[in-house]
């Protein structure tokens, strides 16, 4: 089932494919009329010493012989194209059916299996794809071949071919099937060779400082060496192609010197004929010494065929519902949740527990809570990036799996607790939460970021390329340009997940009086007590609940948690402070 | 239809630098000498195995000479005993054929068996090396590349050297030695044939040449734009929730369109131009034929030779041939493999930040007396990120840095702990100048909670174990409760045996950051740094955890970052930054009393709130 899926790919070169092994037809018919116009060189001319003749013949071979160069070549033309594009388009699918994938789809295929699969997967595809074109054909024609032309000398003697060709067939598709899990196996050790790597880049400064290089070095080797042993298992099998094919076609020379023997003394043979014989069974060993090769190959190929198709067939759970009416348009940003729970797909405990409440246009809403309450949980839900398992999520009346996800995530600005940046210029990053940003805007958005002085003394200004975590920007300059980036969408529902951590209260100031001249609702996740000040509403959460809500002064005087966190921010005498005032 | 046909041949034509292509004569022979050292250097690592490779050769041998033996018993047993109607002795001849049948194959067996260790050990060596001397580069060099491109070094670049090693070295073994064998059977029965036929060589060498300067380079383009493709892969990977948020899946998709557009032509150039190689052996193959017959027949109408000589040397030359083709395969396939190490050796060849310090100084007890000593620095080698900064923090004390982003804070802790060197000015412990210190052991004596909480993917009980490997697992569990830790993770499934997955799922920001405490508790260093450690933790849990840390801070010298003034009031000295420069330092009693950056900062809270 799941090679036929990558086999599909190459529909669209069907003509291409055709012409390709029509190119090898014509060589090999050139070199089976080879051995002829060589027969016909050495028996007519310099046998006869008739040096014209072997001119003549001499001239025609070498014609034959460019005009198989030249199909040669041109095969080679065809037969790249074909691969390289099956392969382009297996990768361009790829890479847009794991844009398509939701959350859940990531924890099945982790990003360095992802990455094995586009790429080294990919690439053994595509190498079979063009040694297919080249010499799939070449060499059964030539078994057949040979088989055809040994019952025409003699069909009992031939009969010993006859009978040996169905158990090698057997034998190769055998080793084909199992050669094809064991690579596969193979292959799923590469992905964890590619998971250490990725996690020991990612974490290199944490492994420097606590010099874990050689603990490290340790996790690496046993993966390496895990990947080494099943391929020298999965080689090792494969290896014995070659061997077993020897044994076996040997054995049939045997039995045809035997059986021609007897032939020969019954009568029933002649001595040229058992010679002929023998002749194209040795011919036939060397065309299925190819298949050693064909096997390798196939069998790869067959393993990672299996793991692009394990991709491309994964259930995308989290889709456009298909009774979509048309785009209702986020007009307002009018947050509504609904008794709504939620828990992490393949995970038993919910995260959250009958979340009710509503943020209205234009509102400025704080979420507070301790650490694992479920905050950041919350906020995914909104732009809809987890589906939920109980109750609704609406927004401006709408529930949010009615809306097309690309109009609902087109007015949410999102801007996550870890600020991600991109490899690029500053510009070019911005242009994420708007393509189409002119440098106006982009400078708009940045100043209202509070990052737009520190752009312009840099020597390239916005121009200045960031790394691939932004590594020569500091915590706090990430953060800013994260909130930049969603504040050029002009979205009308913005979210702020713990973005302003690492801001001093002054420059979180100055941005909270910047946001006021977006007309958006605004959820803010934070711990400081300076941003829930200034909210319209404050949620506060625990355990996946909401257990108070209110303003600030509300709850200060009713929520006991809330005095505690006042209390752990400003100290028993701000809170005698704030008493004193009330 | 036309288009069809014409498809093939419109791929767009790879720049490959014309000036390379054409070369002068000098660069050629730099560019041969290039692959020369990366084959030694393959060679050397095969070398290791020095004993199986020698098997391998008999092997090769062995099953070359049971190859030829075979078919010469044949030919007697048809001869001699067929025609002579001799069963007994054919009988004979058949048990002789049947062991010899069967020691060729398990010669040819034993080949391959050996081979592929010898190969996959080999590519396993060079791999672990690779991966162990990327440990040793300094940050600079990973701020610089990307991830996934350093990756596809160990797994697709890798890959290529694997797959030749398996076939490539019994092919050229057995090639070449099949060539050596019919090259002297030619000479013995015709010096001057033989010279004619050679005549093929010079055209083969000028082929090969020609296909081999552009696949050299089209394999080189082809592994590095795969290494750029993969390192996008991982980018966006790593992006995902971001560019599902801002639904910009088009935008990576164009974005991995292009790269997939420039892994394509690469790949197709090379591809199609290395599939020219056998085409050009055969047509030379069938050249030389013509040669032979035609010259040979002119020769033997002279007398000068028989006409037995000319058939059979006919057919050693078709021979003669086959191995040269095979050669030339393989050398094919091994530019792709060459390419591949190319890039995995330039990763080596990077110069490490471990062995130039073999004979620096190693810190055995270090009591934690730290001081700055007009220290500037700046990543960019332009402008300063931090300028003349000057500070000592005494045995035991608590130093806190403050300021707004982007002022060096953390640029302090890079130095500090040596992931860069500072470009002016010293930084000393216990009085010795650090740059004179190995790295490792200067950071044996130090431990951190870094800005970014990274979890292994593992269990929790791995994860805060990692701060001292041998710790039991009450020590972990201890370490745990002092982080406030304990509670979250004794609420999981699994409890400390809870596996976190690749995408950290189920497990907040607030909570990584606690386990990394716990992590750093558990190392028991003599410097502690804390870099925004507890910057997503709330309030509450935060002041709890403070307990703990003041705790563990005691009689060990700490750095700390927090935005949060109120975590750092305890600090033996704030240092207060701005731009890259000390502004204002202090405790902060003194520092409210100077009523200057840091008053501003600290009232602006409590401020806003009375206000």
């Amino acid at each position: 089932m799941s090679v036929k899926t990558v086999v599909s790919f190459l529909g669209p070169y069907r003509f291409a494919v055709f012409i390709a092994l029509t190119l090898t037809l014509v060589e090999l018919t050139v070199e089976l009329v080879q051995p002829l116009l060589m027969a016909k060189i050495i028996d007519d001319g310099i046998m006869q010493e008739d040096l014209s003749v072997v001119m003549l013949w001499g001239s025609v071979m070498v014609g034959f012989s460019l005009i198989a160069f030249a199909a040669g070549i041109t095969n080679s033309f065809y037969a790249a194209h074909v691969s390289q594009n099956t392969g382009y388009d297996l990768r361009s699918k790829l890479f847009g059916k794991v844009q398509s994938f939701a959350f859940s789809n990531f924890s099945q295929f982790p990003t360095s299996s992802l990455m094995t699969r586009m790429t080294n997967d990919v690439n053994q595809i595509q190498n079979t794809i063009f040694m297919s074109l080249r010499i799939m054909l070449r060499a059964p024609l030539l078994v057949i071949g040979s088989v055809v032309m040994a019952l025409f000398v003699n069909v009992q003697l031939a009969l010993i071919l006859v009978l040996t060709i169905p158990i090698l067939v057997v034998f190769l598709l055998w080793l084909m099937r199992k050669a094809g899990k064991l690579f596969k196996a193979v292959q799923a050790r590469v992905d964890r060779v590619n998971n250490v790597v990725q996690e020991n880049l990612t974490a290199i400064r944490l492994i420097k400082s606590f010099i874990r290089r050689n603990h490290e070095s340790r996790r690496f080797t046993s993966a390496s060496n895990d990947l080494r042993v099943k391929t020298v298992k999965a080689l090792r099998l494969i290896e014995t192609t070659m061997p077993v094919i020897l044994l076996v076609m040997n054995g049939s020379i045997m039995a045809v010197l035997w059986f021609g023997s007897i032939g020969v003394n019954t009568g029933g043979a002649s001595v040229g004929e058992v010679v002929a014989i023998i002749n194209y069974v040795t011919r036939m060993t060397g065309a299925l010494s190819i298949f050693s090769m064909i096997i390798i190959i196939f069998s790869r190929a067959r393993a990672s065929s299996e793991r692009i198709a394990d991709v491309l067939e994964a259930d995308v759970n989290l889709k456009d519902a298909d009774d979509q009416q048309t785009p209702p348009l986020i007009t307002d940003g009018d947050i509504q949740f609904d008794d709504v729970s939620f828990r992490y797909p393949g995970t038993t405990r919910n995260v959250l527990e009958g979340l009710s409440f509503r943020a209205k246009p234009g509102e400025r809403v704080a979420v507070l809570g301790a650490t694992g309450s479920g905050k950041t949980s919350m906020f995914q839900l909104i732009p809809r990036l987890y589906d939920i398992d109980h109750g609704t999520i609406r927004i401006d009346g709408q529930d949010v799996r009615k809306i097309k996800l690309k109009y609902l995530r087109r007015m949410i600005g999102y801007v996550p607790q870890e600020a991600m940046l991109f490899t690029g210029s500053i510009e070019e990053n911005m242009l994420w939460g708007k393509e189409d940003a002119s440098k106006d805007e982009i400078e708009q958005a940045l100043t209202d970021a509070q990052i737009h002085d520190t752009i312009v003394e840099l020597p390239k200004g916005s121009d200045t390329v960031i790394g691939q975590r932004g590594v020569n920007l500091s915590g706090g300059q990430k953060q800013r340009l994260s909130i930049a980036r969603a504040l050029i969408r002009k979205p009308k529902i913005l979210l702020f997940d713990d973005s302003t951590s690492a801001l001093d209260v002054k420059t979180e100031k100055k941005l909270l009086d910047a946001l006021k001249s977006y007309s958006c609702t605004t959820i803010m996740i934070t711990q400081k007590m300076s941003t829930t000040m200034n909210a319209d509403q404050i949620l506060l959460m625990e355990e996946g609940k909401i257990v108070a809500r209110g303003t600030h002064d509300e709850l200060l005087k009713t929520s006991a948690l809330y005095q505690k966190i006042f209390e752990s921010q400003f100290g028993k005498e701000g809170m005698v402070h704030v008493k004193k005032i009330h | 239809m036309l288009k069809k046909f014409t498809e093939p041949f419109k791929h767009e034509k790879i720049n490959l630098q014309e000036r390379d292509l054409k070369g002068k004569e000098g660069q050629t022979t730099k560019r041969a000498e290039d692959w020369k050292g990366t084959l030694k250097r393959i060679w050397r690592y095969l070398a290791e195995s020095k004993v199986r490779l020698i098997l391998v050769l008999i092997m090769i041998f062995l099953s070359s000479f049971f190859a030829l033996l075979g078919p010469f018993i044949v030919g007697i047993s048809i001869d001699e005993f067929i025609v002579d109607q001799d069963t007994e002795l054919l009988t004979y001849a058949l048990m002789g054929l049947a062991v010899i049948y069967l020691l060729h194959s398990t010669a040819v067996f034993l080949q391959h068996f050996w081979m592929v260790r010898i190969a996959q050990k080999t590519v396993f060596t060079m791999r672990t090396k690779l991966f162990e001397h990327l440990h040793k580069l300094p940050i600079p060099f990973f701020d610089k590349r990307k991830h996934g491109e350093l990756m596809s070094r160990l797994t697709n670049d890798m890959e290529n050297v694997s797959n030749t090693l398996n076939s490539s070295v019994i092919q050229i073994f057995a090639s070449v030695l099949t060539l050596i064998g019919t090259i002297s059977v030619m000479l013995y029965l015709s010096p001057l044939l033989t010279l004619i036929t050679l005549m093929i060589v010079p055209a083969m060498v000028f082929g090969m040449k020609w296909i081999t300067k552009r696949t050299g380079k089209l394999f080189k383009a082809q592994q590095k734009n795969l290494g750029e493709l993969n390192g996008y892969i991982q980018e966006t990977m790593s992006g995902q929730r971001i560019i599902k948020t801002f639904s910009q899946e088009d935008k990576v998709i164009e974005g991995f369109e292009q790269r997939n557009t420039e892994l394509r032509k690469a790949g197709f150039w090379a591809q199609t131009i290395s599939g020219f190689i056998p085409k050009l052996m055969n047509m030379l193959n069938n050249l030389s034929f013509a040669i032979i017959a035609g010259v040979g027949g002119i020769f033997a109408l002279y007398d000068m030779i028989t006409i037995g000589v000319i058939v059979i040397f006919a057919e050693y030359a078709r021979q003669f041939t086959r191995p040269l083709n095979d050669l030339a395969n393989q050398f094919n396939v091994l530019l792709s493999a060459i390419a591949g190490a190319e890039r995995v050796f330039s990763i080596m060849d990077e110069p490490d930040e471990i062995s130039d310090e073999d004979n620096q100084i190693d810190l055995v007890n270090v009591k934690g007396d730290v001081t700055f000593e007009h220290v500037s620095f700046s990543y960019e080698k332009e402008g300063n990120t931090v300028k003349d900064i000057s500070f000592t923090a005494a045995v035991g004390e608590t130093l806190a840095f403050v300021g707004p982003t982007g002022a060096g804070k953390t640029t302090m802790i890079s130095l500090l702990s040596r992931f860069y060197d500072p470009d002016k000015g010293t930084i000393t412990v216990d009085g010795v100048d650090i740059s004179k210190v190995k790295r490792e052991s200067l950071r044996k004596h130090m431990a951190f909670v870094l800005q970014d909480s990274f979890l292994f993917q593992g269990t929790i009980r791995e994860n805060i174990r990692y701060g001292r490997l041998n710790a039991t697992d009450e020590e972990v569990e201890e370490a745990a409760k002092l982080a406030n830790a304990h509670s979250f993770i004794s609420h999981m499934a699994d409890g400390y045996d809870s596996k976190i997955d690749s995408e950290g799922e189920g497990i907040s920001q607030g909570q990584k950051q606690l386990l990394s405490i716990a992590r750093a508790l558990l190392a028991d260093p003599s410097i502690l740094v804390l870099d925004e450690a507890t910057s997503s933790i709330d309030t509450v849990t935060e002041l709890k955890i403070q307990e703990a840390l003041q705790r563990l801070m005691k009689g060990r010298t700490s750095f700390v970052i927090a935005h949060r003034l109120n975590t750092i009031q305890q600090a033996d000295q704030i240092l207060v930054l701005q731009e890259g420069e000390v502004i204002e330092k202090g405790s902060h009693d003194e520092l409210l009393e100077d009523q200057g950056f840091y008053a501003d900062l600290y009232f602006s809270q409590l401020k806003r709130e009375v206000g």
